[in-house]
């Protein structure tokens, strides 16, 4: 902005000290406003030198343009005055200076200099009061710096060129006298005319030699100014490039070079111009010298300096911008693979070119080889130059990309084919270090120059497995080495300082799995590595780093394997921090000991490449707490089954014990599938129209422990079958399709239903839910689980149906309670024979329901308002459990009048449904999580099994969504704790009111448990209703909980992962495994 | 760039700078025509002593290669230990001695630049007075060599005692050389004083010294003669091998560093030392000598305290070159480059610039370094 402008927007303040300025001087402010722009371009202060002629013409063409701003038609009538005034400054300016025109340039001179000082001063204010203020994006001081001298040095460089345009017009001046005065043929010495003019010849050669050393003067100030900047641009550079270099080790760096790129294309404009105006200098002298003219002296030493600047700066602005890589292994570049394709890229940061001038860019393979025995030679097959073509790339500036190079390595034709190995050199080949070197012939403004760089220098494999170990060198090499020449670096590898390695371990880990290594971590790989802390002055040797290893592999065998195993199969966990991986076996048990039984954490393994493996605490009720750890998991493992639905699917198979998941809580104390939940993988979805003909499976990970041998974990993949798809209620699929949800109704008490998305109720027979997966090996079936029948209550049996009998889609029947429940006992040895028969049809079972039982006093189950739910299985007492699918419902029976086994069930179909049935004393519902349907009778006083009233039932769904979605036991004798702080949300008073009259109403009849009636039920619903609920039968809507189609809750087969859901069963396609502890049965 | 803001400084105190000076000034006059009580003379200095650089930085036109000059005349003038001994100077009586007389025509320069208004003077007079004594305009000097004449012209001619050892103290380094021969370890000491420190920047297997500290423990490091070097030791009656060192006694308040950059080596070819070599803007000499490498009691060694107070560069080759000076002023504390006409403010940086470049052989790289002793905490 002009300065006069600038002025004109000063705070008040400022503008009182230009008004004081302009107060009692000779140059009216009028003037100064009416030819503003003229006046400031006038270098007045050269004017304002004695003998300068140049004062007397600035004068005049000021008074001209006044008269001129006069007569212009601008300036109407109405600035009348301004016309006024305006005259009279002209006049009285005239009068004033007319004489003396060098005191008028001395005024201005001195009247801008002030102006100048006052705006300063003003606009250092302004920007204090601004700087208060948020302002954009601060920038570190140093580029602050090199913006600031960027502007002076183009201010200067103006101010220069302004200065040698006055030269030039001086040196027109005098030359024109010197042409038509200076007569030296004639002898003339007599005339004294003549010998005036020859004076006045001489006063302005006296003038024009001070303005000649004054713009050299100028040129040397700007000059060195110059080079503090490009100082400054080559410390930035040079931390560019140290960037770049850590970038290359994975550290997350920013490697742009844009900033950089302007600034030194800026720069490099400044020098040239500042050339130009050296050779337009010499031009001058071409045309008038003179003895000791300074031009002569200086202007060569001036552009020698300037040409040196110039060529340093170019020199350093040619750099590799990427370094070699193949494409595939971007965040491990440095390491070629013979006849692969890799890509390099240059760039000159300063973006001047000449466009009629062809730069050519060639790239070589190293071009000074070290003279070692052995040393490779590479050929690179593709075109090794390229043209830079003018206006190729106008904005991405000068690149020289190379892609799709490859290297083929040069056969010594004397030595033969076979006799690689006697060439061998001392290094191998993973440790020879290879450079690429890019040239560009530059030329510019007559400056004509090779530029050169090379890339850092990286090793070239012939094989995949040298990646590892190529890789190993890069990183030694750009950690330890700032000479990106010293290609035999490895023939005496400096041992690394333990922080530094430290670091750049932790980016490897960044760079694949984003997520770097903690002190921790780093804390157990020193001491794997020295074997005791580490202190900041441990080194590692080379050797140590990447050859020799106790285990048989390297330290960075191990890691890299652990790498390659984080990048392939567990990068999210890494990343979301769930893996704790590098814990020592000491660390570990330590971490473990103080917390609770099923207590695991995720560590790798230090004796297996690649492995991982998950060790949890188990408290012994005597004794000291054990750790367990399965045998660890690698890459071939973890590519069929994921790390999160081994952790999910896991089993321990006990002897004698119904197999059980020991891993409950990953460390320090979250729920297993809180953590991993969101990492299960999805069920397949499949297509319902289609027929299956064959069941889905998957895999599942178990462990075994012999009674005897205590602990000894073995590791087998067991496939469990299990139809995935027909777990998902699918509207069409209505009688076929296995409505995992559905909870086949039992007599005995309830069922649960579990409609899907449309809200049809599907109901299947032969399928009935339940329990027990493990199928497969028959023997993980545990003859003793199943009884789930409890027969210490005398009389009263109940049938516990779960595994054995019912599962076979014909099987039916088998169980028969008769009203007699004392018959019960039978059920409850299942033998072998009974395991085999399950075989062939556990594919149909679904594995969700459970039942759960209760005590029979005690029934703690509470269906309070405030605090709802618990409920408590205690081991020993209780009287029963069962449930059923539909097929056996019609078997199923429990005896009437049979004491009160306070029965409840409790479904818990896919995760969302639970229905309790709690008979006998206590009515008690029991209400899981959220999504379910659920419903839930009991049976007190009649003896018979108490039914739902469609009514209830159509509102615990509504309601249901209310209910915090807590969830569930997974069998086990005892709910988690979370379960125990369910409870019905204040929104939900609906359910509390219907809660009440059921609890009501069931009390009377507590003590006694009825007969659940079956009949009744099951005809209704084993019809596959389609309309929804409406075509439910008042009977089935009496014994079913349906859930509102709209449930947020329930499974949408377009989302699977409930979000909402934040505790177990975040995806509803997940089915916990259910188990029956044995203890429960006990 | 940084002129801009050169000139600016220079502008703040343009009003004020006129009215002060023009008072001095006629202090001065009066000063010339007859001699003055000493009381009034005292006043005067006081007036002086704050006066300079009343008109900010004021550059000097080259008038015929004078750069080295100028720079050292800037260094001079810019010193207000040096510009209050000038003031007080005896006035020459007639006109032409006063043409020949050196410290009354820095006077008169320095007069013009302090009350001109002008940008740059020209140092004509004194140039022309100079060339009466053999220093010639249009002649590329030694910066080095320069000051030490300009030094010695100045010193002979001041007419006044007081002021001569005044002016000697103010720029004279004392030290102690010991000669000690090995054989009899009998020991001959001699007191000497210089102008500057001559420091190597190469040590004697032609190995860069690393920082000024280094060059510092180079020159003050024992050194034996031996062989061609011998010297004849009269108690041993033969030449024999000597231990000569060098022992620092006094430090005066303007320090002269001369970094020996030109390199006389290999005959005739003479070539310059551009490479890096790091100055620090404190020195303390206490920190970069040892106990055996002083001869001086613990009151002048507090008094060791030294900060950068001007450095004159030389940029180019040795046949031709330019210098510059870049200048700390003392009132203001800013840096400050004199190149010639042109004077610009400057910062620390631009003056690291100048530490010199092992790429870069026609930058800049110090050449003098003029350090001024601490004022005592």
């Amino acid at each position: 902005m002009a300065q006069w402008q600038e002025v004109q927007s000063l705070a008040n303040a400022y503008l009182e000290q230009v008004h004081q300025l302009y107060a009692g001087v000779a140059l009216p402010m009028v003037v100064r406003q009416c030819l503003a722009t003229w006046i400031e371009d006038q270098n007045w202060r050269q004017a304002a030198e004695p003998l300068s002629s140049h004062a007397r013409m600035l004068f005049h063409s000021l008074l001209a343009l006044l008269g001129e701003q006069l007569g212009s038609p601008g300036l109407g009538d109405e600035d009348f005055m301004l016309k006024h005034n305006l005259r009279k400054a002209r006049r009285d300016l005239q009068a004033e200076f007319e004489e003396c025109p060098e005191r008028f340039a001395n005024l201005v001179a001195n009247l801008l200099q002030e102006e100048q000082r006052i705006l300063r001063l003003g606009q250092a204010e302004g920007q204090a009061g601004a700087a208060s203020a948020p302002s954009a994006p601060p920038e570190s001081d140093r580029e602050q710096q090199i913006q600031r001298r960027l502007a002076e040095f183009h201010t200067a460089l103006q101010e220069a060129e302004r200065a040698f345009r006055y030269l030039e017009d001086l040196q027109d001046a005098f030359d024109f006298c010197f042409k038509v005065h200076y007569l030296p043929g004639e002898d003339r010495t007599s005339d004294p005319q003549y010998a005036q003019q020859v004076q006045a010849l001489q006063a302005k050669l006296q003038i024009l030699d001070r303005q000649r050393r004054e713009v050299l003067a100028q040129m040397q100030q700007l000059l060195g100014r110059s080079e503090t900047l490009q100082d400054f641009l080559q410390q930035e550079l040079g931390a560019w490039q140290e960037r770049q270099q850590r970038a290359c080790l994975g550290a997350p760096v920013d490697t742009r070079l844009h900033r950089l790129e302007t600034w030194f294309t800026e720069l490099g404009q400044g020098l040239f111009q500042l050339l130009q105006l050296l050779r337009a200098l010499g031009d001058l002298r071409q045309k008038v010298t003179y003895e000791r003219d300074p031009l002569k002296a200086e202007t060569p030493l001036l552009e020698q300096r300037l040409r040196e600047l110039l060529i340093y700066l170019l020199k350093r602005a040619f750099v590799v911008e990427q370094q070699p890589s193949m494409p595939n292994a971007c965040k491990r570049p440095l390491v070629l693979r013979t006849a692969s394709k890799f890509s390099a890229r240059a760039r000159l940061l300063i973006r001047l070119y000449d466009r009629n001038h062809h730069m050519e860019a060639k790239i070589h393979i190293d071009r000074n080889p070290p003279k070692t025995k052995g040393f490779r030679k590479f050929n690179i097959l593709t075109s090794s130059s390229k043209t830079l073509l003018a206006g190729d790339s106008p904005q991405d500036g000068l690149v020289c990309d190379f892609q799709y190079l490859t290297l083929k390595e040069q056969k010594d034709s004397r030595s033969g084919k076979g006799s690689k190995g006697a060439s061998e050199g001392p290094l191998v080949v993973t440790e020879e270090l290879h450079l690429i070197t890019f040239t560009l012939a530059y030329a510019y403004c007559g400056l004509e120059l090779e530029l050169e760089t090379s890339t850092l220098p990286f090793v070239i494999i012939s094989n995949n497995n040298q990646f590892s170990s190529a890789w190993a060198s890069i990183l030694w090499f750009n950690m330890l080495s700032c000479n990106p020449k010293e290609l035999q670096f490895f023939s005496t590898p400096p041992p690394a300082p333990w922080p530094r390695l430290a670091e750049v371990l932790s980016w490897q880990f960044e760079s694949v799995a984003e997520r770097g290594l903690s002190r921790e971590h780093l804390l157990m790989l020193a001491e794997k590595l020295f074997g005791s802390k580490p202190s900041p002055e441990s080194t590692l040797t080379w050797p140590k780093f990447s050859k020799d290893g106790a285990s048989g592999f390297s330290f960075w065998a191990w890691l890299d394997g652990i790498l390659g195993l984080l990048q392939e199969h567990l990068k999210q966990l890494w990343k979301d921090g769930l893996i704790l991986g590098f814990v020592s076996r000491k660390q570990e048990k330590k971490l473990l000991k103080g917390k609770r039984t099923g207590t695991f954490l995720i560590r790798f393994s230090e004796s297996i490449l690649g492995g991982v493996t998950c060790t949890w605490v188990e408290h012994p009720e005597n004794g000291p707490p054990a750790f367990r750890a399965v045998v660890p998991y690698t890459t071939a493992e973890l590519a069929s089954l994921a790390l999160p639905d081994i952790i999910r699917d896991y089993q321990l198979l006990v002897e004698e014990n119904i197999p059980e998941n020991p891993l409950r809580f990953l460390y320090p104390d979250i729920a297993r599938d809180e953590a991993f939940g969101p990492y299960y993988s999805q069920r397949q979805e499949g297509n319902p129209t289609e027929q299956k003909k064959y069941l889905n499976r998957r895999l599942i990970r178990v462990s075994s422990r012999q009674a005897n041998e205590l602990w000894q974990t073995e590791e087998e993949l067991v496939a469990a079958t299990e139809n995935l798809e027909t777990l998902q209620l699918q509207p069409s699929g209505l009688g076929t399709q296995q409505p995992g949800s559905v909870a086949p109704l039992q007599p005995g008490g309830s069922g649960m239903v579990h409609p899907k998305g449309s809200g049809t109720l599907p109901v299947t027979s032969g399928k009935l839910g339940m329990l027990q997966v493990m199928a497969g090996s028959p023997g993980t079936l545990q003859p003793g689980s199943p009884a789930v029948l409890q027969p210490s209550s005398p009389g009263t049996l109940q049938v516990m149906a779960t595994s054995p009998g019912m599962p076979r889609p014909g099987g039916s029947g088998t169980l028969q309670p008769g009203s007699q429940g004392l018959e019960a006992p039978r059920p409850l040895q299942v033998g072998p024979g009974v395991s085999e028969m399950l075989q062939p049809g556990i594919g149909d079972l679904e594995p969700q329901l459970v039942l759960q039982l209760v005590p029979e006093g005690q029934g703690p189950l509470q269906v309070g308002p405030g605090g709802v739910g618990t409920l408590h299985v205690l081991p020993g007492e209780l009287g029963v459990l069962q449930h059923v699918g539909p097929e056996e419902q019609g078997t199923q029976q429990v005896g009437p009048g049979a004491v009160e086994p306070q029965l409840v069930l409790q479904l818990v179909p896919e995760g969302q449904g639970t229905l309790q049935v709690g008979p006998g004393d206590l009515a008690t519902l029991h209400v899981l999580p959220g999504e379910l349907g659920m419903l839930q009778p009991v049976a007190g006083d009649t003896g018979m099994l108490q039914q739902v009233e469609a009514g209830d039932t159509g509102l615990l769904p509504a309601v249901a969504g209310a209910v915090e979605p807590r969830l569930v036991p997974k069998g086990q004798g005892m709910l988690p704790p979370e379960l125990r702080d369910l409870e019905l949300l204040p929104e939900s008073p609906d359910m509390q009111e219907l809660l009440q009259p059921l609890v009501e109403e069931l009390e009377p009849g507590s003590g006694t448990l009825e007969t659940l009636e079956v009949a009744e039920l099951m005809p209704d619903m084993l019809e596959p209703v389609d309309g929804g609920l409406e075509g439910l039968g008042p009977e089935l809507a009496g014994s079913t909980a349906l859930l509102d189609p709209c449930d947020p809750f329930l499974p949408q087969p377009e989302d699977t992962a409930l979000p909402t859901v934040s505790s177990l069963f975040t995806a509803a396609a997940d089915f916990p495994l259910l188990h029956i502890d044995a203890n429960d049965f006990q | 760039m940084g002129q801009r803001s050169g000139r600016q400084e220079r502008s703040k105190k343009l009003e004020l700078a006129v009215s002060e000076t023009m008072k001095a000034e006629a202090e001065v006059q009066n000063n010339k025509e007859a001699e003055e009580p000493k009381a009034e003379d005292q006043r005067v200095t006081s007036v002086f002593g704050v006066a300079d650089l009343k008109n900010g930085a004021i550059g000097l036109y080259n008038v015929g290669q004078s750069c080295c000059l100028n720079s050292l005349l800037q260094v001079f003038l810019m010193n207000r230990y040096f510009t209050g001994i000038l003031r007080r100077i005896t006035v020459p009586q007639c006109a032409a001695q006063q043409r020949r007389n050196v410290p009354y025509q820095m006077l008169l320069l320095l007069e013009e630049m302090q009350c001109g208004k002008r940008k740059a003077v020209s140092p004509i007079d004194l140039a022309c007075c100079l060339s009466v004594y053999r220093v010639k305009m249009f002649v590329q000097y030694d910066a080095a060599q320069l000051f030490l004449t300009l030094w010695n012209l100045i010193m002979r001619q001041m007419k006044k005692a007081e002021l001569v050892a005044e002016l000697g103290n103010l720029y004279t380094i004392c030290v102690q050389e010991h000669l000690a021969c090995q054989k009899c370890s009998s020991e001959t000491k001699r007191n000497s004083s210089m102008l500057t420190l001559p420091l190597p920047v190469l040590d004697s297997s032609s190995h860069v010294l690393k920082t000024l500290e280094n060059c510092l423990q180079y020159f003050f490091h024992p050194e034996e003669l031996t062989g061609r070097n011998m010297c004849f030791c009269e108690q041993c009656g033969r030449k024999t091998p000597f231990l000569q060192s060098m022992k620092l006694v006094h430090l005066p308040q303007t320090l002269t560093i001369h970094l020996k950059r030109f390199c006389y080596e290999k005959s005739s070819y003479i070539h310059k030392l551009s490479h890096y070599l790091p100055f620090p803007q404190d020195l303390d000499f206490n920190a970069v000598l040892t106990e055996n490498q002083c001869q001086a009691d613990d009151k002048e060694k507090a008094a060791w305290q030294y900060e950068l107070f001007a450095v004159v560069a030389h940029s180019g080759s040795t046949s031709c070159g330019h210098y510059c000076a870049y200048i700390r002023s003392l009132t203001e504390c800013k840096w400050y480059c004199f190149n010639d006409s042109e004077v610009c403010q400057v910062s620390w940086d631009d003056v690291k610039c100048t530490y010199g470049h092992s790429n870069l052989h026609w930058g800049e790289t110090a050449y003098l370094l003029i350090y001024m002793k601490k004022r005592p905490q």
